[in-house]
């Protein structure tokens, strides 16, 4: 009797340990909606960053409230949200009124699933992603940084020019949404009147996924199905009908086409280079500069990440040389001694808040990256501030151009310099995270760092030092995990810093504020 | 059965997989004496030069050699005739042979085992045993779970159930089984996202539970001064993500494997009291998601009446 009451105690702690212990851990950020703190009904005068005229992408007048059309529409509306499914009302909860945060957010898991380093041929040789056949190993893209960038700048600037025409013409319109039309229709979302044609939420969806279609060809299939689901939201939520919707995807994917024009000539496609390329641009910095990098990895790889990121086309600032900061000390000079001492110092004896650190902002391989995790900053404040969507837009578009741009300054500074990781100039040293495969010189987690800072301080002043510390915080941390120097993070912040003041004065110019 | 039984703790030089040596301690087939006490430290070496990313191979030259040393006292007692316990408290240091990654050593996770005798019966020349055992472990040391293939061990908690059978001639040869549950706890990472087949905004990672059966062959020698064991042990997780392609493993993976070990362990004195000494040896054949391990294990033993 006693030995089965051992059995008894033991299965009673397993039934325990399994019901308490299995906890579902958030994949998404936790939202559901809100009311916005305001409509920016004047968002169509808002200045546009690729367009000329928030008519550009002409829409036809919506059929009048009481016209025949509209009145079948909103019994069709009905007709959806009376019949909906739970799989429809969870889309409609899962989207909110401020999808652009849903399409963010999917940017940044489609970067992390994609950045992957290729790894090497059996004969020593690494293959590298081919966008003409972006299904064969290596798949394209690879997400890296400066990839991440460019890829969150495009899609951000697409579905802000897209808001601020979608908001002139809500205002020029002024049809009342479907809630406001019908009163059998209720609203999903708490409702604040904003007029429903177009569609805001039809040209995010839109552009959104015509963007990351061509960012991520080989998700083409999930982000159709990802836009449809959303799309149809719209009227199950009762903050559209049709024709809205159908106004909304014109102007969206006007817009993607826009951004992606922009994008196909930028000079990304030059930016991984051939082999005698970078042996070029290596040499050409040891006869400048005596010193070079070269990669540490075994087998070698011989060509650095996207050498010619540098020569992207950037969006505010005029040119790479107007933020590129003079050069670093030379390996074995007082400085640089200087330097080195503090890494060895750190990597023995590292506290646990510095190893906290280094980790927490490690956004490596198989991450969202530091312009990922700016990103997801950005999304928490804007949700903190329940910003509108156009305002939302503001701030996504601003932040990615300014860290695109610090992200190209960088890269031209990385090999313009040519500066060697430590694990290349102090014998024996281990690091706790990887090195990556780029030169030192400036520090990327800085750069992008120090810009974002600059842009979400300049948006959300209230909390400017608490941006800036995290910039610094980021910049440190490449330092406590073995990568950088001390003067890779300083001019990292400071060339972060400097890029996004263009960003910054355009944002003051831009009729909001 | 008056004999001591520690069982050779089995540490695995996985990638970072590490719980083994202690849910394999309270496996074995002996129960000790009320009042016996027996003092262990147990040394092991395991390495690998290639490891099972998802279930295809893979060599990384900046890895090159893996080696994984655990130095573990242990102490077992018995309360009852009928029931053991069993500390532990491993030591453990990692480090690649080539490569810039620094390894790590310290503390790893406490262990708490209780094994209870179900079952004793005389069966034709021989006399069937069964037991029942329930451990628990925890980190013992705030070591980062989320730095593998070098951290110490997986960083959560973990409960294990057992129930194992043996039967042995009264010659010597016995065989035995065993099936175990492990139930994992979340682990937490220094960082607040991470990706497991999809984006997790979160420091939590779940760390699987698993399943894992063991068939034993072995002899009592010499007047019961030396037992040796031949076994076949397959682990499989019930759930966890496959290492990404050319990536860092994480707490969040799939790990499965087959692993053989052979196993020795003399006794000084007959009656198990004194000094005795352990020696193993263990090798992964198949796996997913870890080193294909193969080590070696020393041990030292000192048994005594305490009450």
């Amino acid at each position: 009797m006693k030995k089965y009451n051992y059995i008894n105690i033991g299965l009673l702690l397993i039934t325990f340990l399994v019901s308490s212990c299995v906890e579902d851990l958030p994949t998404k950020y936790d939202f559901t909606g809100y009311q916005f703190s305001n409509l920016d009904a004047n968002a169509g005068q808002w200045k546009l960053v690729l367009h000329t005229s928030n008519e550009q992408i002409p829409l036809s007048t919506p059929a009048a409230s009481g016209s025949p059309e509209l009145l079948k529409e909103l019994a069709d509306a009905k007709e959806l949200q009376s019949k909906a499914t739970s799989a429809q009302r969870e889309a409609v909860a899962y989207w909110t009124n401020n999808p652009l945060i849903r399409w963010n957010e999917i940017a940044l898991e489609l970067a992390t699933k994609y950045n992957l380093i290729p790894a090497p041929n059996p004969d020593g040789s690494y293959p590298v992603p081919d966008p003409a056949n972006p299904s064969n190993y290596p798949k394209f893209p690879y997400s890296h940084p400066p990839y991440t960038s460019r890829m969150l700048a495009h899609l951000s600037v697409a579905q802000y020019d897209g808001l601020i025409m979608a908001w002139h013409y809500k205002y020029k319109f002024k049809r009342q949404p479907p809630y406001q039309l019908d009163p059998q229709i209720k609203s999903a979302y708490e409702t604040n009147g904003l007029f429903s044609y177009p569609s805001d939420g039809a040209v995010i969806a839109t552009a959104s996924r015509d963007v990351l279609t061509a960012m991520f060809p080989l998700e083409k299939e999930f982000l159709a199905q990802k836009a449809q689901e959303h799309l149809e939201s719209l009227v199950v939520a009762g903050i559209n009908v049709s024709s809205d919707v159908e106004a909304g995807k014109l102007i969206g994917a006007a817009v993607a086409k826009t951004a992606l024009t922009r994008a196909s000539t930028d000079g990304m496609k030059n930016a991984q280079t051939t082999r005698a390329k970078s042996d070029s641009i290596k040499n050409a910095a040891k006869e400048r500069f005596g010193w070079v990098w070269e990669n540490q990895e075994t087998p070698q790889r011989m060509v650095g990440l996207v050498p010619l990121f540098g020569k992207v086309r950037l969006w505010n600032v005029p040119n790479v040389e107007a933020v590129r900061p003079g050069p670093p000390p030379a390996p074995g000079s007082p400085a640089f001694e200087a330097s080195a001492k503090a890494l060895k110092q750190y990597a023995t004896n590292l506290t646990t808040n510095q190893r906290r650190i280094a980790n927490f902002w490690n956004d490596g391989l198989n991450t969202y990256t530091p312009p990922g995790h700016w990103n997801r900053f950005a999304k928490e404040e804007v949700v903190a501030n329940k910003l509108s969507p156009v305002r939302t837009a503001r701030v996504f578009a601003y932040l990615n151009m300014a860290v695109a741009d610090a992200g190209i300054a960088c890269w031209d500074a990385k090999y313009y310099y040519h500066y060697p990781r430590p694990i290349q100039t102090i014998p024996g040293f281990k690091t706790i995270l990887g090195t990556p495969n780029f030169p030192a010189y400036t520090s990327g987690h800085a750069a992008f760092s120090g810009a974002a800072a600059e842009v979400m301080a300049h948006f959300f002043p209230s909390n400017a030092s608490q941006f800036r510390t995290w910039a610094e915080e980021a910049a440190m941390s490449r330092i406590y995990g073995g990568i950088h120097y001390q003067f890779d993070a300083d001019a990292g912040l400071d060339q972060g810093r400097k890029s996004a003041a263009y960003s910054v004065a355009r944002a003051k110019q831009d009729g909001v504020d | 059965m008056k004999v001591n039984k520690i069982f050779l703790g089995l540490l695995v030089a996985s990638l970072g997989f590490v719980r083994l040596s202690i849910a394999q301690t309270p496996l074995d087939g002996l129960m000790m004496p009320k009042g016996e006490i027996c003092l262990a430290i147990v040394y092991e070496n395991t390495t690998w030069d290639r490891y099972w990313e998802g279930s295809t191979i893979r060599v990384n030259q900046n890895i090159g050699t893996f080696t994984r040393q655990m130095g573990m006292p242990m102490i077992v007692g018995g309360i009852t005739n009928k029931i053991n316990v069993i500390l532990s408290l491993p030591y453990v240091k990692t480090a690649a042979s080539a490569g810039q990654l620094t390894g790590v050593q310290g503390i790893q996770d406490l262990g708490l085992s209780v094994k209870a005798l179900l079952v004793e019966k005389s069966i034709g020349k021989g006399k069937l045993t069964g037991f029942s055992n329930l451990s628990l472990s925890t980190p013992a040391s705030n070591y980062l779970s989320d730095y593998m293939p070098f951290s110490l061990g997986f960083g959560a908690n973990e409960l294990g159930i057992r129930a194992i059978g043996k039967y042995e001639l009264d010659k010597g040869p016995y065989i035995r089984a065993s099936y175990s549950y492990l139930h994992r706890g979340v682990t937490e990472a220094e960082r607040d996202f991470y990706y497991a087949d999809q984006a997790y905004y979160t420091a939590k990672m779940d760390v699987p539970n698993a399943f894992l059966g063991q068939v034993t062959l072995g002899s009592w020698m010499f007047k019961k001064k030396l037992r040796v064991e031949a076994s076949l042990t397959t682990i499989k997780s019930t759930s966890g993500d496959d290492i990404r392609v050319y990536s860092m493993p994480q707490p969040t993976n799939k790990v499965d494997f087959d692993r053989v070990e052979g196993f020795a362990q003399y006794y000084f004195n007959s009656n198990g009291r004194g000094f005795g000494l352990i020696a193993s040896y263990q090798k992964a054949i198949s796996g997913r998601n870890m080193g294909q391990f193969s080590g070696y294990g020393l041990g030292i033993t000192y048994q005594f009446k305490a009450f």
